[in-house]
């Protein structure tokens, strides 16, 4: 299952960039759908969150719902974000999101871009103050970004806005899969499943010659790394795998992400601290 | 289970009236406040260590504690915390040491990495060494209270070459230690690894974060085979302002929160109040709420209160350990006593750390032998001598 989460900051009740992200969310549900994968969607909208942003700010303190939005966009396969531009810069409580998340919270993410202004002279606006912090955080931004000014939605057809908004999200559900290759592999497959199946196709290769292993698996079978280290390969279908899917940059990285610092079965043994 | 007050000695201005007082005010005051808890029938007063404004009062926490120490009999003094990144080890114990001397042992200490930047340089550290300055400087304390003429090369700070810690520890048993951590999970491990106690300064966390940091240092604690999970020794902040009526500490206290350095121009103190352990209410509030802290935190050793923060005048911190003293504290001793397992340990004092080491049951570092912990170190070294030669395996 992937999961698509938009961060938009929409100031009005009826905001261009809340319907700018929400066109992108649809698409975005879309491409992927075309491509055969399953998707859930979470749309945040920073300007619920915004007494909570400036709270951590000036006093560190942590509200509940804050912490949530961080989950979703660390959960997520795939993530949009869409500002709008205020004097040639996003709007402050939208920098304030991605400036209080925790580091590489995107780390493996694919991100779409998105902008709103009042000309499209604003148009690179947004991106060049979001790309570097997108990178910061570990995230890919697309290289293909979306930007809506007023004349866009009056445009009809000719603005191609709708057009633009295909063509980023195209780019950003091929990312996505190729990242995540486990989280869309079966769709019932976890994570765990697909890696612990992994080592059982390793072990009976080692045991008993399979039957016409595929190029990718004889390469795979003489490590236990076989989930790590292969390149995703397309749908199990076509490239003639086994139906487990290796995980992905994106899955492993999700899956790191998810740990649970505090998990008294996974803390660093004090020995390694004290030796080290 | 132990009842104190800890303090921040911070200097900050009265927003209602706009007073400041000077640090000589604030350093008398802070001494008065210790003695008061004494004789309100508190058991611990804690204090902190800071070098940078506002927190004035409490650079130097062993000057202050034997102060009080000569001013009081009974109270139990401790750090919240003590500074062990930019201190020097050897300042350290010899200090405390000699202040347990001094205080005929009635001292413990909490061991606190500080967590402002500018700090670590002005005492010759680097903030980004945080984690291993406590990780070796710990060790060395830990030693120097322990090992005569000892010898010892680190990364920190030059070498020792048989030295000797003067005064050498109270009845050759050095003070108790906690660690302190917020949300690091390497200081949880830290005190589990010695069998030391484990301060969890919640007062900006919400109690699922607390929780969890408290379970880690538990379960990891009973690996190390000291004792069991809820055995082990944890301390937890809180914040409170009490009046008779709700309606009336809400109203006293709201001026003070709003402006606070700490608190002031963020969340409002009700959400504050909703989500972190601060309860400005009636005593009776503040005992329901504190004697729900064992339903997430287990049966624990030690509570400690912060009263005398965000420029509250002496005259009303006084009477708010006043009213801990005579309404919360016994309140709160009998509800936490009742159905408390008789071997669930009290937080340790001199005398029962003593008796531990005499009976030859103090912990072990990493684990005595029978503890999780040695057998796996056992097992991992079977398993490295068998793949350094795989011939005898």
């Amino acid at each position: 299952m992937i999961e698509i989460v938009a961060v938009s900051t929409g100031l009005s009740e009826d905001s261009t960039t809340t319907r700018l992200a929400q066109r992108m969310l649809a698409s975005t549900e879309g491409a992927f759908a075309a491509r055969g994968a399953e998707v859930t969607t979470t749309h945040i909208n920073v300007r619920t969150l915004a007494k909570a942003l400036v709270d951590l700010t000036v006093s560190g303190f942590p509200a509940r719902e804050l912490e949530e939005a961080f989950a979703a966009v660390k959960r997520a396969s795939a993530v949009i974000t869409v500002a709008p531009v205020y004097k040639a810069a996003p709007a402050g409580i939208h920098t304030l999101f991605w400036q209080l998340i925790d580091d590489a919270s995107l780390a493996g993410t694919p991100v779409l871009l998105g902008g709103t202004g009042g000309t499209p002279r604003h148009s690179l606006a947004a991106e060049s103050t979001l790309r570097p912090m997108i990178a910061y955080l570990k995230g890919y931004a697309l290289p293909t970004s979306v930007f809506a000014a007023t004349d866009d939605w009056g445009g009809g057809e000719q603005a191609g806005l709708d057009r633009r908004i295909t063509q980023a999200t195209d780019e950003l559900a091929e990312l996505a899969l190729a990242l995540n290759p486990a989280a869309v592999g079966t769709q019932q497959d976890t994570v765990a499943e697909a890696a612990s199946g992994a080592r059982l196709t390793g072990t009976s290769a080692t045991g008993a010659p399979q039957a016409e292993g595929s190029a990718v698996e004889a390469s795979a079978t003489d490590s236990d790394a076989y989930a790590r280290d292969i390149p995703y390969a397309g749908p199990a279908e076509e490239s003639g795998r086994s139906a487990i899917t290796p995980r992905g940059l994106g899955d492993r990285a999700r899956e790191e992400r998810g740990r649970d610092e505090f998990d008294p079965a996974s803390v660093t043994p004090f020995s390694a601290l004290l030796g080290g | 289970m132990e009842f104190g007050i800890f303090t921040i000695g911070d200097v900050t201005t009265d927003p209602t009236n706009g007073t400041t007082p000077t640090e000589a005010e604030r350093i008398k005051a802070t001494v008065t406040i210790a003695k008061h808890a004494e004789e309100a029938g508190l058991d611990v007063f804690a204090t902190g260590q800071h070098h940078n404004p506002p927190f004035v009062a409490p650079a130097n926490p062993p000057v202050l504690l034997a102060n009080i120490a000569a001013q009081t009999e009974r109270i139990q003094l401790s750090t919240a915390t003590t500074l062990i990144t930019t201190t020097d080890p050897v300042r350290i114990a010899e200090d405390y040491s000699y202040l347990q001397h001094l205080a005929g042992g009635r001292v413990d200490l909490t061991m606190g990495r500080g967590n402002t930047g500018p700090v670590y340089p002005w005492f010759g550290k680097d903030i980004r060494q945080g984690i291993p300055l406590a990780v070796e400087n710990y060790n060395l304390l830990y030693r120097l209270w322990r090992e005569k003429n000892l010898d010892w090369d680190g990364n920190f700070r030059a070498p020792l070459n048989s030295f000797t810690v003067t005064p050498w520890p109270l009845d050759e048993v050095p003070p108790f230690v906690w660690h302190g951590s917020i949300r690091s999970p390497e200081i949880a491990e830290q005190a589990a690894y010695y069998g030391d106690g484990f301060f969890h300064n919640n007062i900006f966390w919400p109690t699922s974060h607390t929780a969890r940091m408290v379970n880690l240092y538990r379960q990891r604690y009973e690996y190390y085979g000291h004792g069991r999970a809820d055995q082990a020794f944890v301390g937890l902040g809180g914040q409170v302002f009490m009046d008779k009526d709700s309606q009336e500490a809400k109203r006293r206290f709201r001026p003070y929160f709003d402006n606070a350095p700490v608190y002031g121009h963020g969340p409002s103190m009700e959400d504050f109040t909703e989500q972190t352990p601060l309860t400005v209410g009636s005593p009776q509030e503040v005992i329901e709420r504190y004697a729900g802290f064992r339903d997430w935190a287990g049966d624990y050793q030690r509570q400690l209160f912060l009263v005398d923060h965000a420029g509250l005048p002496l005259k009303t911190v006084l009477e708010q350990i006043d009213m801990l003293g005579e309404q919360v504290v016994p309140e709160l001793r009998k509800e936490f006593a009742a159905g408390r397992p008789a071997d669930i340990p009290d937080a340790p004092t001199h005398e029962w750390l003593v008796a531990r080491q005499r009976d030859g049951s103090a912990p072990v570092p990493g684990g005595a032998p029978g503890s999780r912990a040695h057998e796996d170190r056992l097992a991992a070294e079977e398993a490295e001598r068998a793949k350094a030669d795989p011939g005898t395996a």
